[in-house]
């Protein structure tokens, strides 16, 4: 399998602190990797480091060959990257608001196709022709992850993706993941739901105070810690 | 604790913030430098003039028959004398100058050696007229310098200090035998007309004040620096809250991971504003000339200005159109620049802040001083707000001086492509969606110290 991203001795410091220290790992084609750590643990500066975000400090990322220091504009064009709690613009319908997204990287026909990709995505039936301004949060996030999925990317990049969700939202979201990574996307993402992570995952990365301390599939990791669930391997793994 | 008390008490903690009282710091500094500034203007303006009398023997009359005794200058030593401050002297305002033979250039020599404002020149038939009954005609002569709102008062006054001459003859000769016309007894010496006149450019216009023109020009040009105060203001306004909208709603680092250049999304978010600003500012613009258009009857004196050669032509407008052009490109950059560091919509609002000051400045300055008279410190702080130029623009090239336009257009074209270039450098940079503090932003993070 081709390797879809590759992180090498990532470091990454805000002003005198180091955030990220030295993390590498890679991400196989169609795979979905999962990142999980406590709050502030470096999870989100990864993945906007990824996404051309952030500037890496030292190390080196690559997307499908892309170089994210040297290419961000490849990096790119193969990416999509959904931020935790992302919004739209209030003041364009969810239609429109696919319709301005799509307009970045298909033209005509193809365009048009793209954005029909992404309501049938959301599937938000009429009030997809709503403001933004009136929906409700899960409405909101199926819109956006719509948005994410719609151009096709290689590789997407979501962040706490199902967060604050209602289970049927959480459900329906976490079928959609699953949905593009059978179409060969490959995801990388982050959550502190340990079940969703241990269902949706085929390999799970533990951060801790910007160290990776633990790399596998969830059953690897729960073999390794001797425990029955994921969530019991991330507690022992951030306790020692 | 009072549950009224501690809403307030919460509300005050949101709503005065440290830098919503620094705001509040600058705005007080602000108004009470442009106080003094005025309140210095209208002092200078309102202080007697320096004058020179010239000619026939400097008014002296006498006129033994009728039995009068009067000197014209020794009056307005006398009006002088009771109106200067105690520690001045009237030879301080008051000097004699030699005849100049209606060499104008000769007087404007000696004028501006002995920096007076005014000459008043004494017919040579001064003496005669009097005593033939007939009212002698004063001539005002002025030498037009541009002075802002308050600069042109001098004239203002040289006229009434006139008028308090004609009193004083009026009572020498109404105390001898009075015959003939006596219109004459109430009005002995003539003023106004055509007789005053003002030297422009080199030039010597008849009929002519410099309040004349200076209420002429302040009419047609007063509305530049307002106007472009508001659309800085405004379209300052526009692109700091449409950035700091976009933290806000978490759209921002949706739109910096799609595919497009970094320079694309500055440039399309700054001619997006410029297009706003300018419909924003064109409507301005045509709602405040019809506000003064009505005002135009106390403003204007109805001198037309193309006649003193104080008019613009193609290439005059041509600069003032590339000297805006350049200030909104400058005012834009900058406004990128601060809504890089707005947080969200609020903090937004407060970035807009520095910029509505830094175009205020120059519009008090200009309106009620003026580039030319103000001092070289005032001068190059409204030289270095790049806003500035376009509002004194029109009126420097109505007296040529395309010398400060053009400097200004040079200095605006190194801000506009430096502010533009810092830009682009922090919309390729981290704080954009970190913020300037790194350390803080860790910090605020991790919870780490």
């Amino acid at each position: 399998m081709t390797d879809a991203l590759v992180l090498k001795d990532v470091r990454k410091s805000y002003g005198n602190t180091e955030a990220v220290h030295g993390i590498s790992l890679t991400v196989k084609e169609g795979e979905i990797f999962g990142l999980i750590g406590h709050n502030g643990a470096g999870k989100t500066t990864t993945l906007r480091m990824i996404s051309t975000l952030l500037r890496i400090t030292s190390g080196s990322i690559s997307v499908y060959g892309h170089d994210v220091e040297t290419d961000s504009k490849g990096v790119r064009e193969i990416i999509s990257y959904l931020p935790e709690d992302a919004g739209a613009y209030k003041d364009l319908t969810g239609r429109a608001y696919l319709d301005f997204i799509a307009r970045f990287f298909a033209d005509g026909d193809e365009r048009k196709r793209m954005v029909e990709k992404g309501i049938a995505l959301a599937d938000l039936g009429e009030r997809i022709d709503s403001k933004v301004d009136t929906y409700s949060k899960g409405m909101m996030r199926r819109l956006l992850i719509a948005r994410a999925v719609m151009p096709s990317p290689k590789l997407a990049i979501m962040d706490e993706v199902t967060s604050g969700l209602d289970v049927v939202n959480a459900y329906e979201i976490r079928e959609i993941i699953r949905g593009i990574a059978r179409d060969g996307v490959t995801v990388i993402m982050s959550s502190h739901n340990m079940f969703e992570v241990d269902m949706l995952c085929d390999r799970v990365g533990i951060i801790n105070h910007g160290d990776l301390i633990g790399l596998g599939t969830p059953d690897e990791l729960k073999r390794e810690y001797g425990v029955d669930t994921l969530e019991e391997v991330f507690v022992k793994a951030v306790k020692g | 604790m009072n549950h009224l008390a501690n809403i307030i008490q919460k509300e005050l903690k949101e709503l005065l913030t440290p830098g919503a009282i620094m705001s509040v710091v600058v705005m007080v500094v602000l108004f009470s430098i442009l106080g003094g500034l005025i309140g210095g203007e209208v002092d200078k303006a309102q202080t007697l003039p320096s004058i020179g009398v010239v000619g026939s023997g400097h008014g002296d009359l006498t006129i033994e028959d009728g039995g009068v005794d009067w000197n014209l200058y020794e009056t307005l030593e006398s009006i002088y004398g009771s109106s200067i401050p105690s520690d001045a002297e009237v030879g301080d305002y008051l000097i004699k100058l030699d005849d100049f033979d209606g060499d104008f250039d000769r007087l404007k020599d000696m004028m501006s050696q002995n920096d007076l404002a005014c000459a008043l020149i004494v017919p040579d038939d001064f003496a005669l007229c009097i005593s033939e009954g007939r009212p002698a005609t004063l001539t005002q002569f002025y030498i037009y310098e541009p002075e802002g709102m308050f600069g042109s008062i001098s004239s203002t006054v040289v006229t009434s200090i006139a008028s308090m001459l004609n009193t004083s003859l009026s009572k020498e000769l109404l105390m001898g035998p009075t015959e003939g016309n006596p219109l004459f007894y109430s009005n002995p010496i003539a003023f106004g007309g055509d007789n005053d006149c003002t030297m422009i450019n080199g030039e010597v216009h008849n009929g002519i004040l410099p309040s004349d023109i200076a209420g002429e020009i302040s009419s047609q040009t007063m509305i530049i620096p307002i106007v472009i105060m508001i659309l800085i203001t405004m379209i300052g306004s526009l692109v700091i809250s449409s950035i700091g909208s976009e933290k806000e709603n978490k759209t921002l680092e949706t739109l910096l991971t799609l595919p497009i250049k970094r320079t694309t999304i500055v440039t399309g978010k700054i001619i997006a504003a410029a297009v706003v600003g300018i419909i924003y500012g064109v409507a301005y613009m045509i709602g405040m000339g019809m506000y003064m258009g009505s005002l135009t009857g106390t403003m204007g004196s109805g001198v037309n200005l193309e006649d003193l050669g104080l008019s613009l032509d193609a290439f005059d407008y041509l600069l003032v159109m590339v000297s805006l052009f350049l200030s909104i490109s400058c005012a834009l950059g900058l406004c990128m620049i601060l809504g890089g560091f707005a947080k969200n919509y609020k903090s937004a609002q407060t970035m807009t802040m520095p910029l509505s000051i830094l175009a205020m400045i120059p519009m008090f300055i200009i309106m009620f001083s003026g580039w030319y008279g103000a001092g070289p410190f005032i001068q190059g702080i409204v030289f270095a707000i790049p806003f500035s130029h376009p509002m004194m623009a029109m009126e420097a090239l109505m007296y040529g001086d395309v010398g400060l336009v053009l400097s200004g257009i040079a200095y605006m074209m190194v801000f506009a492509v430096a502010t533009i270039a810092i830009t682009v450098k922090l919309y390729n940079s981290d704080i954009l969606i970190t913020g300037l503090n790194q350390n803080r932003t860790y910090q605020k993070l991790t919870g780490k110290k």
